[in-house]
């Protein structure tokens, strides 16, 4: 108990610092943090679903986050020649005028970013929205328009690195829009697999080092698409679960003879729940780390103890405490890596689509 | 900015909207260069200030993607000295070693060249400031194996390996070099690479890097299948002993116990044999070598002598067919 505890080690955890470090994320951050512009839909995911997990959305004004998400939203021209490029922006870096509804504006240089399309999705269902404003066809256009015949996917249809991050990402968006005409599955496992590396871990593609978020990408995506037990033997996903499991130290490292790390307590923690093999690791442990990377000023988490937090560090950490039980917290769907309340109102969401379809073929006699 | 020379130009500012969400606080000076970043991006303009202004905007946001394509654009459109840009992205990359937009753009200035010779050079560069620097890695492959420049990287590769020989990036890629290059089928390399091994083992018998090579080169093949190889390992159980050399130990074990089952030659006897060095090798670990995964090493211990079949006096009832959960409660 916290009460027997040396002071010097104190593993409180301290909820309402990192409610409060959330909201200041969410308001104004100085330049330094300039090399987010591009990545601040991540950003505000990171704080939306740490609030979720935090059970603290009530702090945020709902409306307000809706329209701004909203905003980013590469919608189709007039003339639909945009097809391609549609999903979500990071920001309005590239300078298009402020619109939540369309039709898009042409621009030679706009188009969405498969990151920014899969946590905008997220962060909108977080917030309780019905995705009714999203141009869902348009966006699995986009979608498809980003993968290579290996199977992976770019960022962008302009053209950036094309790894497993980004099929991670697009099987999110696939899986949230309940409709797989956005990717070839068949080319994605295909790229998955070939990422499998010697010692078992995921590398980000063929023949490179094995990282505990490549990992997750790996099996997250799998268990998305419902291939987990197909695109993997038995054999291999022990094989799997050894590569995982050896990852903890105290805390997580993501690659072996590296230091432990927050944010691998989600990353390597969420993969072994997937593999049903995280009830076999070092809670009390795992749970000492993350905590004594907490800033007990700021709130957050950082990467290492003595570091300064910030927002992935922070949400991760979160998650890395709800998959040990931490009570308070939310549990968190480990593939999805939204909360289990978030991913409920999606479901219900995609039941209703499903209703609806219903409801028009019956109507028109199909 | 020199308002004259962009006089003709309206700068275009960022539009968050009535209420913006994790809004970047941008000094006069960031958002000034940035407007007219905006602005020449929406007129597509190719011109000989744009490519400046592209220098500019990198040097405040080394992470904007679309600042990058943009100068892509605009070297093609411009004919742009491509060697004095590899110095550019050269001495960038020095400064942003972790940014993925820098490598990426090299990539492209090498490919358009079609000239990789200087970068094994570079990239020894950066790794010699991180060893384990993945975006340096990643790049060195892509680098050697389209341009087929395998020749010397088995020795950068020992050599990094003698500078630590815990550097599992530099294990990876010795993996990554053999199997482009000889294979791992011919048993004089197997055995070679084995021997490798050992010997980095005795020097650092705490190495998971070199265990999973080790193990990772040969399960396919059979962990029992290199005649010799069991006892060779149990020869540095007192001596050398780590969770990766015991763990390694339970999967011969297990390996020669699954291939048994085909075997008509191998006795029940020999079977209980192999099973109990197994699980004796699960209790040791839970219990004193590796106490962090205590649960899973008794999780692999039942799963062994479920999936082995072999039952012994002291089974009063039939297994479980879901393993026990040891985990601790969270009060």
């Amino acid at each position: 108990s916290a009460e027997t505890r040396p002071e010097f080690e104190q593993i409180d955890f301290l909820r309402d610092r990192h409610v409060r470090f959330f909201q200041r994320t969410l308001q104004v951050l100085p330049e330094r943090y300039a090399s987010l512009e591009t990545t601040r839909l991540t950003i505000i995911f990171f704080a939306l679903s740490g609030l979720d997990v935090l059970d603290a959305l009530d702090v945020i004004d709902r409306n307000v986050m809706i329209e701004w998400i909203y905003s980013l939203q590469v919608l189709p021209t007039e003339d639909q020649s945009n097809l391609s490029r549609c999903g979500f922006r990071g920001s309005s870096h590239i300078g298009i005028p402020y619109s939540t509804k369309g039709p898009g504006v042409l621009h030679p240089y706009d188009s969405g970013h498969v990151a920014m399309t899969y946590t905008g999705l997220c962060s909108l269902l977080i917030l309780g929205d019905d995705l009714s404003r999203v141009n869902k066809q348009a966006c699995l256009a986009g979608l498809r328009a980003l993968q290579l015949e290996d199977g992976s996917f770019y960022a962008v249809p302009e053209g950036s690195e094309n790894d497993i991050r980004f099929i991670y990402c697009a099987a999110s968006i696939c899986y949230m829009l309940d409709d797989w005409s956005g990717m070839d599955i068949q080319k994605a496992i295909e790229y998955i697999r070939g990422s499998l590396s010697y010692d078992n871990g995921f590398g980000q593609g063929a023949g490179r080092e094995s990282h505990g978020g490549w990992t997750y990408c790996a099996i997250a995506s799998l268990c998305l698409m419902g291939r987990l037990e197909e695109a993997l033997s038995q054999r291999e996903l022990d094989r799997i679960r050894r590569w995982c499991i050896m990852r903890q130290q105290t805390g997580f490292h993501g690659r072996p003879n590296k230091p432990v790390d927050t944010c691998y307590s989600f990353w390597v923690g969420a993969t072994l729940e997937l593999l049903d093999v995280f009830q076999y690791t070092n809670f009390d442990k795992n749970r000492s780390f993350i905590l004594s990377t907490q800033d007990r000023l700021v709130g957050g988490f950082a990467k290492w103890p003595d570091s300064h937090p910030d927002p992935l560090h922070a949400y991760l950490g979160l998650c890395g405490l709800s998959l040990i039980g931490e009570p308070s917290l939310r549990k968190v769907h480990a593939a999805l890596n939204i909360t289990q309340r978030a991913f409920q109102h999606l479901q219900q969401l995609q039941q209703t689509w499903k209703d609806s379809t219903v409801n028009n073929n019956v109507h028109f006699g199909v | 900015i020199d308002r004259k020379e962009w006089a003709d130009l309206e700068p275009v500012p960022q539009d968050d909207g009535p209420n913006p969400v994790v809004k970047i606080a941008y000094s006069e000076k960031f958002s000034d260069v940035y407007d007219y970043f905006r602005a020449l991006l929406k007129n597509d303009e190719r011109s000989e200030r744009a490519f400046a202004l592209t220098a500019e905007a990198i040097e405040l946001n080394a992470a904007n993607y679309t600042v990058w394509h943009y100068r892509r654009v605009l070297l093609q459109a411009l004919s742009k000295d491509l060697r004095e840009e590899m110095r550019y992205i050269t001495a960038i990359i020095e400064e942003q070693p972790k940014n993925y937009q820098v490598w990426h753009h090299r990539r492209m200035v090498v490919e358009w060249l079609n000239d990789p010779s200087e970068e094994l050079e570079f990239i020894a560069d950066i790794l010699s400031q991180d060893a384990k620097n993945y975006h340096a890695w990643q790049h060195r492959q892509w680098v050697i194996q389209e341009y087929k420049l395998w020749d010397n990287e088995l020795e950068f590769v020992e050599n990094l390996l003698e500078d630590d020989v815990r550097n599992n990036s530099a294990w990876n890629q010795r993996h990554f070099v053999i199997s482009h290059t000889t294979g791992f089928s011919d048993p004089a390399i197997v055995e070679r690479e084995i021997q490798y091994c050992l010997s980095q083992i005795k020097k650092a018998p705490h190495n998971e890097s070199a265990w999973n090579y080790l193990k990772g080169m040969l399960q396919d093949r059979g962990l029992s299948s290199p005649p010799g190889l069991l006892e060779r390992v149990l020869e540095l159980k007192d001596t050398h002993c780590s969770p990766y050399l015991l763990a390694f130990l339970f999967d011969c074990y297990e390996d020669a116990l699954e291939n048994s089952n085909q075997k008509e030659n191998v006795g029940e006897e020999e079977r209980k044999e192999t099973l109990r060095k197994a699980l004796e090798i699960c209790e040791l670990l839970a219990q004193e070598k590796d106490t962090i995964r205590k649960e899973y090493w008794l999780y692999l211990g039942r799963s062994l002598k479920s999936k082995s079949g072999i039952s012994s006096p002291s089974d009063e009832s039939p297994e479980p067919s879901v393993p026990a959960s040891g985990q601790q409660e969270m009060s």
